[in-house]
Formats: C-alpha cells, structure tokens, sequence
C-alpha cells in the first residue's frame, strides 16, 4: 500500500520513530501514548480529547467533547495507546469508546496493539485492537469491541458495539459476522499480515 | 478477499496430482499420458526413483513445451492460494493446500466469551454457547446483557435484565421476555420457552415406564393386534386424563417425548426374547443391536434361516405412531392457517412484522412473525489441527487455548520457499522517456509500453537457494502479454543470523535502497539481478502488457459503423470477465543442499560427502501485475 506522493516534509518524525502528518488531527495528545513507528496519515483524526475522568464524571460532556474537562494532574489518564509499527491511514478516525454505565455515560481507553493497519477512513471505536490486526477500508469497529489478535475486517464491514472478534478471523459485512479464516502464515514478516515494517520505511519518502 | 495489485499466489501442485494415494500414484507413473504435469517436486533418491525420475524428467520437458500453467483456466482457481494459507509438509517435501490436508478439532470455543467448552458438554449444548452470548434473531450481532432499571450511583445493579442488540436496537423485551438475573442466560431463556418441559417430559416418561412396566409381563400377547388394541386403550385414558389440562410443548421436550416414544415401541414390538434388555439399554447399545436384527429376521423369510429355533410369527410386528400429547403428538391447531393467514394481512403485522428466510433458517420451523423469533446463542467455533493427508503428519497443531495465538507446531509453506513479492519498478531510469511519470498505475496498464516490474524473492530457510525461474514467453489466454525474467538463474542467501548481516552493514531489507537503486543501477539488464540481500534476491522482469481484444489498438480498422463496433466491445467484455487482468504464471524451480540428517538412509544422486542432499522443488505461482487498459 504505497502511499500517494506527499508534499516534502509532510510527516513529522518524532524520536521514537513515529511519523505524523502535519495534516492530521490529533486531538488530547498528553493522553496519547504512541509506541514508536507509527504512522498516521493526513485528515486522520485521533480523538485523544475523550478520556474517562473518575472523579467528574458528568465534565465530560459527549456533546461536545471538543471542549474537555481539566485533566486533573494527578491521574493522568490515557485515552489512546497505540502500539509500535501501526499504521493509521488517511481520514481514519480514532475515537476512544464509550458506555452509559450506571447512567453516567464515560470513555474508556482504546489499546491499539502492535502492526496494525487501519484503513482509509475507517472509524474505530473498539476496546482494543490487538496485535497485527488489519481494519479495512471504511470499516467501522463499533464501541467496545474487541478485536483480537490477527484478526481482520474485511472493507467496508460494520463491525457492532460490544462484539469480540477472535483471534485469525475475518469478519465481514453490516453487521460483520465471522466469514472465515486468515492462513497460518498470517502475519509472518513480508507476508499478508506482516507488512507494517515495510508500509512504516516507505511512509515519508522523498 | 480479492487482493489489491500486485499479489502474487502460488499454486499447490497436488491439483495435478490425482489423489494422494500411494497406489494411484504408483500407476500415474506407469501411464504417461496421465501423468501430472509436474512431477512431484521432491525427487526420491533410491535408485529405482531415480529411474523413473529421469522418465519424468524426460517427460516433462516434453510437456513443458506444450503445457504451461493457464492461470485463466477454470481448473485453476482450485490450487491458486496465497502463499501465507499453504503449508509445508516435512515428510513428503511437498507444499499442501488446504485441500490436501486433513483437520482435527483441537477444542471448540465461544467466539464471544472466549471460553473453552469441554468436548463432552458440545453436544448437549447443541454446539452452542451455553453461557451468555446470543446472536440477535432480526440482524445476528452480539446480544448486550442489560438492566432495565436506570440505577444511578453506586448501589446493586439489579434486574430485570434484558438481551439488546447495538446494531438494531432490538431487545428480548420486544418478544416480551426479562430476566431475573444477569448470569446463566441460556438457561432462564430455556425455563422460559418451554415452560411446561420438565412437567411435561417427567411426565411422558413416567407414562412410558409404566407402560413398559404394565406391558412387560404381558408382553407375549397372542397377536399385535391384541397387544396394540391394548395400548391403544391405555393411550386414550391417558389422553383423556391429560390433554385438557397439559399446554402445547416446546419442540425440545417434543422430541424428547417423541424420541422415549419410539424407544420404547422399538423394544416392545421387538422379539420378546430380547425385551427385557430394553429397559436398561437405550439404541446404542449391543442389546439395541440384537433387537433390530431380529425385528428383520422375524419380519421377513429369512427368519427361517437364522432364527430356525423360533416359529416364525403369523404377522409382523406392527409399530403404531404417536396418539397423545404425552407421546410427543401435536395436533395442528383447527384454522391454524388461516389465522395465519389474517394475521400477515392485518395492518399490524405487515412486511415488517414477517420474519425473513434468514432469519427463519435458524429459527424454529414453525417461527412466521418476528415476534416468534428468539435470541440465538452463539455457535461454538473451533480450534483445529491439520494433518497432511497423504502421510498423516500434523502440519499445524494450534495450543488448546482459545485465547492463545500461538501453534505448538505450524509448518507454514512460507518458512520453506521464497516469499514473493512483486512491486513496479520506478522508471526514473529510462532516458528516452524522462518525462513519463515514474510510477505505474497498475490498474490500467497502458497497453504495448513496456513496464519493469520488481520481483523479490526471500528465503526464510537457513540454506542458501539456487532459483530457476520460467515463464512462458506470451501470457496464456487472449490478451497476449510478453514476458521476460531479465536473469532467470540466481541464488537466495541463506537466511542466516541476523547480526551477520548488521555487522556486514549491508543492505536490510529490499525497499530501503529503492531510491538507491533506481539512481545507481540505471537501466535493468539482461543477466544480471537487479539486487541482492542477505537472504532475498530482486530481479527484473520486462513486461508488455498486450492490447484487448476489441481495443481500438489492436484493429485501427476504422470500421464506419461504430455501433456494432461498440456492441462487439461490450459482447467481448461481458463474455470474458477480469480479461484485462494481467496474471503472469512463473514457474519456479529451486534446489538447495539440506541436512540429511532426518532421512539417513537416503544416499542418492545428491549426496554429498558431508551429508547433504540436494533437494527440489518446483511449483508455479501466478503474479497478478494489475489490469490492462482497454485502448491507448
């Protein structure tokens, strides 16, 4: 997936490795927490803004959650993780996911795990993605879904709140169901699955 | 999962091979005509193999002249796989395919909760999750356990506890059904949708153990009639005694009463001899056995034969259906159908209050409406171990756990052959044309332009590789694209220790040097490889896309009438689908020198004096470049 020629200097490489684009939208970045090598693209919007705050529940208003409460300095909370060598495309969109519990509606971290890849304007919401999973393009991972290991979502899948995809599944349609498996050899380093070394050397070349 | 250009597959040669079958092989051999059209890619190393191998040799390069691998033909589409679903098989040296393997259930697991069900439990659990997951009957995502109650703070949660579903809002309260607790679902929602089976079935098999009971010493009636005539009776008392007060059963205790129904009918119009096993041995018993050989014997002549002993029975035994409701009868209700019928036409139900096809196909059969249909507990999935089915050895044995990723054995094809990958090469280089855009949009190749395409091979083994690639010269099938591996013969570095190649400082990977390359090595040549790593290898292949058939480029023919000219066009399209998808076949021949250290009794044309066998090993695998352009 080699990525359209860009303007020179449109990635920012931090020390870590990350390569950011000047033209993404990362929002809350003291509650981003990304592990080195990664990738995120331009118009990609990474809502670090929506974190769970304890001790005020209702200042986190999910109307307008551009406006957000004062992090307290003592419990720094941590929106977003995102693993080393993933890969966040274009108008992707990376929102923490939420729940109404005991009718107080709060955010709760999303954990992107390593070598993942998610697609062109796709919308996560997920609890957590794990390790090498692929989400598709314009796929949409609903609130608090779990995406396990080596897991892949097919373009286009609507995957729904609360549901867990195991682990070498693909799930695909609205809503995903479980449509198959991924080979053994998924995610072995050049082949389908373990390509995020690759896509993270070619990001920002002149 | 149609893969984005460039992909690259490799076809599994058992589609050549008949049946892995050590006989049939044997007489695929003897018969040349029938012959794969590769041999097996591991050459034996006895001398009597040898033989036959240098036949085969022989023989294909007769065939290679002819055949060559026709990824467009229908057959095809049965060995192509992408190269991380194929597997290794270390015993017969061969690449298997998810068609030559055999599976094995490893553990079955709830792919909601991730909980392991024990072997035992899957049956009676109907291969269903027998915890909390359920499937919405309208749209099939996952069910949310939920309160009802808006419970603020930090006090109990408590009930009534609904089923919904984040995707269509549905929610069990819809059908009308709460819960009293959040935990053991399945089974409220079974006490809930047949109410009446445990009354019911206790009650059905009471009946039934005294009618064994009664029956029993009876049981040497003069005549079935007499004997049928009798339970006939007892059934209707039964009847009577039950059937304006039970309500309707669910089909699970149905069954159950249909099923101790019929057993006990078997055991009874059965031999005599045999009966009083029945009570203590259900079908799958050696008594159960005895009972139906017997029930044919005594019912047709040969009862003559083998129970001479016995005078043959004046009539034969006759089993009567079910009469009440305790025996698992359901009688239709009178105008079943036609309230059915008015309910589908009054306003209130309408299209929208019908249950699809879809949904109906996992429901009970005689679910109509929507509000008949009832959350679906989750289907099990499994974890599976694959066997090579020609010489039975595991390939793949996933751990138990299904929360694990991991394999305690997983001989994946990708740690025995090269990894392919194929990427255009950028024509900075090409000094004629400088102005042409360097990067090749390979969804609409221009055809007749020639184009470079960079093909990097990998080896994951620990021995270096010598690769003989092919191709035939003109792609096979309409569009007739050249082709040319500009240096066909090379060698793979072995894939050794990664600070070997750190402390060489060489070159990491294939893509880094991309601008490198493309700067200092200038023009792709003949006979020589376009770079080279520790462990992989590019070369160059020369490709010209050819012209679609139909194409303004190919007649020029400046025929007047358009119209037709555009209906042919759209004639050739419609009759030949992905024409314009340019697939390359390469056939790929590689032999390295292994340690032979497993099969030492193995001494053959390759060995070597410090116990290395050469090994083979051919296959064909198929480059998808992108797709031709219909005109210039």
């Amino acid at each position: 997936m080699p990525p359209a020629k860009a303007a020179k200097g449109e990635y920012i490489e931090t020390d870590t490795g990350n390569k950011i684009s000047r033209r993404s939208q990362i929002h809350g970045t003291q509650h981003i927490i990304l592990g080195g090598k990664t990738v995120i693209q331009a118009e990609a919007v990474i809502r670090g803004d929506l974190f769970r705050t304890a001790t005020l529940p209702t200042s986190t208003d999910p109307n307008n959650p551009s406006a957000p409460a004062t992090p307290s300095p003592s419990t720094p909370s941590v929106a977003i993780t995102v693993g080393r060598y993933s890969y966040i495309s274009k108008s992707a969109i990376l929102r923490p996911p939420s729940r109404l519990h005991r009718g107080v509606h709060s955010f709760y971290p999303l954990k992107i795990g390593d070598h993942v890849f998610v697609g062109e304007g796709a919308v996560v919401e997920a609890a957590s993605l794990g390790n090498h999973v692929h989400v598709g393009k314009g796929a949409a991972v609903g609130s608090m879904a779990i995406i396990k290991d080596y897991a892949y979502v097919l373009d286009g899948a609507v995957v729904p709140p609360g549901m867990v995809v195991p682990s070498w599944c693909i799930v695909g349609g609205r809503p995903a169901r479980i449509v198959g498996e991924v080979g053994e050899g998924y995610g072995v380093e050049g082949a389908e699955g373990g390509m995020a070394r690759e896509r993270y050397r070619v990001v920002g070349r002149p | 999962m149609s893969r984005p250009f460039p992909y690259t597959y490799i076809s599994c040669p058992c589609a050549d091979t008949p049946v892995p079958d050590p006989a049939r092989k044997q007489r695929s051999r003897e018969s040349p005509q029938k012959s794969p059209q590769k041999p097996p890619p591991e050459r034996a190393n006895t001398d009597q193999d040898k033989k036959l191998s240098v036949e085969e040799e022989q023989q294909v390069v007769d065939e290679d002249e002819e055949q060559t691998f026709d990824p467009r033909s229908p057959r095809s589409n049965f060995s192509l796989y992408p190269p991380e679903q194929l597997l290794y098989c270390e015993e017969c040296h061969q690449i298997k395919c998810p068609r030559c393997i055999t599976e094995e259930i490893v553990s079955w697991y709830c792919p909601s909760c991730l909980f392991e069900t024990p072997s035992s439990m899957v049956r009676s659990d109907g291969n269903r999750c027998g915890r909390n997951c359920f499937n919405c009957p309208i749209c099939t995502a996952p069910l949310a356990v939920s309160t009802i109650e808006n419970v603020t703070g930090n006090g109990p949660q408590q009930g009534p506890w609904v089923l919904s579903c984040g995707y269509c809002l549905w929610t069990t309260l819809d059908i009308g059904i709460k819960f009293d607790k959040p935990t053991n679902i399945r089974s409220q929602l079974q006490k809930m949708t047949d109410s009446t089976a445990p009354a019911a079935l206790n009650r059905s098999r009471q009946a039934s153990r005294t009618f064994g009971d009664l029956k029993h010493p009876l049981s040497s009636y003069a005549s079935i009639d007499e004997q049928s005539n009798a339970r006939e009776r007892g059934g209707e008392e039964a009847a009577q005694k039950e059937d304006p007060a039970a309500p309707p059963m669910s089909t699970d205790a149905r069954f159950a009463a249909l099923k101790n129904f019929y057993r006990t009918q078997i055991s009874e119009t059965s031999n005599s001899s045999n009966d009083h096993l029945s009570s203590e041995f259900g079908f799958s018993s050696p008594g159960a056995l005895n009972r139906l050989m017997s029930l044919y014997t005594s019912s047709s002549r040969l009862s003559g034969l083998y129970g001479g002993s016995k005078k043959p029975k004046s009539k034969p035994p006759v089993m009567r259906e079910a009469l009440t409701a305790s025996e698992g009868l359901q009688v239709v209700p009178e105008n079943n159908e036609t309230d059915m019928i008015a309910r589908l036409q009054s306003p209130e139900c309408g299209w929208d209050g019908m249950a699809s096809i879809e949904q109906r196909a996992t429901q009970l059969p005689d679910a109509r409406f929507v509000d008949d249909l009832l959350p679906l507990p989750v289907l099990l999935r499994t974890k599976r171990a694959k066997r090579c089915k020609s010489c039975k050895h595991i390939l793949v044995k996933p751990e138990t756990k299904p929360q694990s990723t991991r394999f305690r054995i997983r001989l994946i094809a990708l740690s025995y052959i090269p990894l392919p990958t194929l990427r255009p090469l950028a024509l900075s280089s090409s000094s004629a044309l400088p102005a042409i855009a360097p990067t090749t949009d390979l969804n609409s190749l221009t055809p007749l332009r020639p184009i470079h395409i960079l093909l990097t091979l990998k080896n994951h083994m620990f021995d270096p590789v010598r690769i003989t690639l092919a191709t035939p010269p003109v792609t096979p099938g309409h569009v007739a694209t050249k082709v040319t591996v500009l240096s066909p013969q090379f060698e793979i570095g072995a894939n050794s220790d990664v600070w070997d190649e750190a402390l060489q400082g060489g070159a990491s990977a294939p893509v880094t040097n991309d601008s490198r390359s493309a700067v200092l090595r200038g023009v792709p040549e003949a006979g020589k490889v376009w770079d080279k790593g520790r462990n992989w290898t590019t070369v160059v292949l020369e490709v010209v896309p050819g012209t679609l058939p139909g194409s303004s480029a190919e007649g020029g023919d400046g025929n007047p009438d358009t119209e037709t000219n555009d209906e042919d066009v759209m004639a050739v399209a419609a009759s030949r689908q992905d024409e314009d998808v340019l697939e390359i076949p390469v056939f790929v021949h590689m032999d390295w020198d292994a340690d032979a250290q497993l099969d030492q009794g193995n001494v053959g044309k390759g060995s070597k004096p410090d116990d290395k066998v050469t090994r083979e090993l051919a296959y064909w695998m198929v480059l998808g470049v992108g797709r031709i352009q219909p005109s210039l």
